[in-house]
């Protein structure tokens, strides 16, 4: 258990991460739809991953309307797959107890 | 590439969230609608003003002619616009976000701007219009009868359609599209009654393109409407609030902080 990501290991994250991993972008208005977290929860959420390289922020403009999009980087791809590669271990380890 | 989308997991595994999460993503077919609906419109004002440009010509209405034939340039100056202008992009984005609404905005090219479509790909585009071209001439000057229109278009139609499909990496419902336009070339071959009227002869043609078309766009959202059933179930159900994970560090996601935007 040790061995996980800390960042990857909160559910809200790993939520966030893990739907990230499976298209190019997403905005912020989706994930909240997704995770169902507040506005506050997420944009929290999203700067500690953000501070852990694992996505890319890119806030604009629509018009007048803010508009923020998310992308996972490379690092972020490979930490989250290491991640379950470690969880699926630990599980194993735990069945075999069994 | 995410290689989790790729592999099968069992019922239950989170990792099936990546995989729908790219379904939903590119099931999204809302702009593409916006975009038909825009060319079935100027497609129907171009195929009005050709049909007053030969009525007009038919009477000898001089200046009814000129206003037909202007409005039939206009009109399909307008489509070629349409279809090339940033703008138009621009403005099938703002619908397609404010259709979308409170589902927010995610998209899954597979392409991506840093892996354009190859040249060649791109030149068979071009060389899409000047295939119908050169199709029309040969019906008009009677080389080709009107009956095969449809399969001429279809011959060059459903490969093109079924590479692009296959390079940006569409969700299924964009091989509805040129498979059916295909089928229905090999159908009017056969002689099976799928053919319009002579006095309809056009409709052989047009029928099956936005017809497809409108098809494969409307099952593409019906399925998008699927995935994003399947895709919050998978997301709020699949990783659970650590009962079999211990809290890494005390966190229980409630710590607040500001929203990115309001």
């Amino acid at each position: 258990m040790d061995d996980l990501d800390r960042t990857i290991h909160e559910p809200a994250r790993l939520r966030i991460l893990t739907l990230l991993s499976g298209v190019d972008e997403a905005d912020f208005n989706f994930l909240l739809n997704m995770v169902g977290l507040t506005k506050g929860n997420l944009s929290s959420h999203m700067d500690k991953l953000e501070k852990a390289g694992y996505v890319t922020i890119v806030k604009s403009f629509n018009g007048r309307i803010p508009h923020t999009d998310f992308s996972i980087t490379a690092e972020g791809r490979e930490a989250l797959e290491k991640y379950w590669e470690e969880l699926d271990s630990i599980r194993a380890m735990r069945d075999t107890r069994e | 590439m995410n290689t989790s989308a790729k592999k099968s997991y069992q019922a239950g595994d989170p990792r099936q969230i990546v995989r729908w999460a790219r379904r939903y993503a590119q099931s999204r077919t809302i702009s593409f609608l916006v975009q038909w609906v825009f060319i079935m419109v100027m497609v129907m004002c171009i195929g009005i003003a050709a049909s007053l440009t030969q009525m007009a010509h038919q009477q000898g209405r001089t200046a009814t002619f000129t206003l037909s034939v202007i409005s039939m340039i206009v009109a399909a100056l307008t489509l070629v616009w349409f279809s090339v202008s940033r703008w138009s992009g621009e403005l099938v984005f703002s619908i397609t976000n404010w259709l979308y609404g409170r589902e927010g905005y995610v998209s899954y090219s597979g392409s991506c701007p840093e892996k354009p479509l190859p040249i060649w790909l791109t030149g068979l585009g071009g060389g899409l219009l000047a295939y119908h071209l050169l199709g029309a001439l040969l019906i008009s000057f009677n080389y080709v009868s009107i009956r095969y229109m449809q399969p001429w278009s279809a011959a060059y139609m459903t490969p093109y359609l079924i590479l692009m499909v296959v390079y940006q990496r569409l969700g299924f419902w964009a091989w509805l599209w040129p498979v059916l336009y295909g089928l229905h070339a090999v159908a009017l071959l056969l002689n099976l009654p799928v053919r319009f009227g002579y006095e309809l002869e056009l409709l052989n043609i047009v029928a099956p393109i936005f017809g497809y078309g409108l098809i494969a766009i409307l099952t593409g959202h019906l399925y998008s409407r699927y995935a994003l059933w399947k895709l919050k179930a998978l997301t709020r159900g699949n990783i659970p609030e650590y009962d079999d994970m211990a809290s890494p560090d005390g966190e229980n996601g409630e710590d607040g902080g500001d929203a990115m935007h309001g």
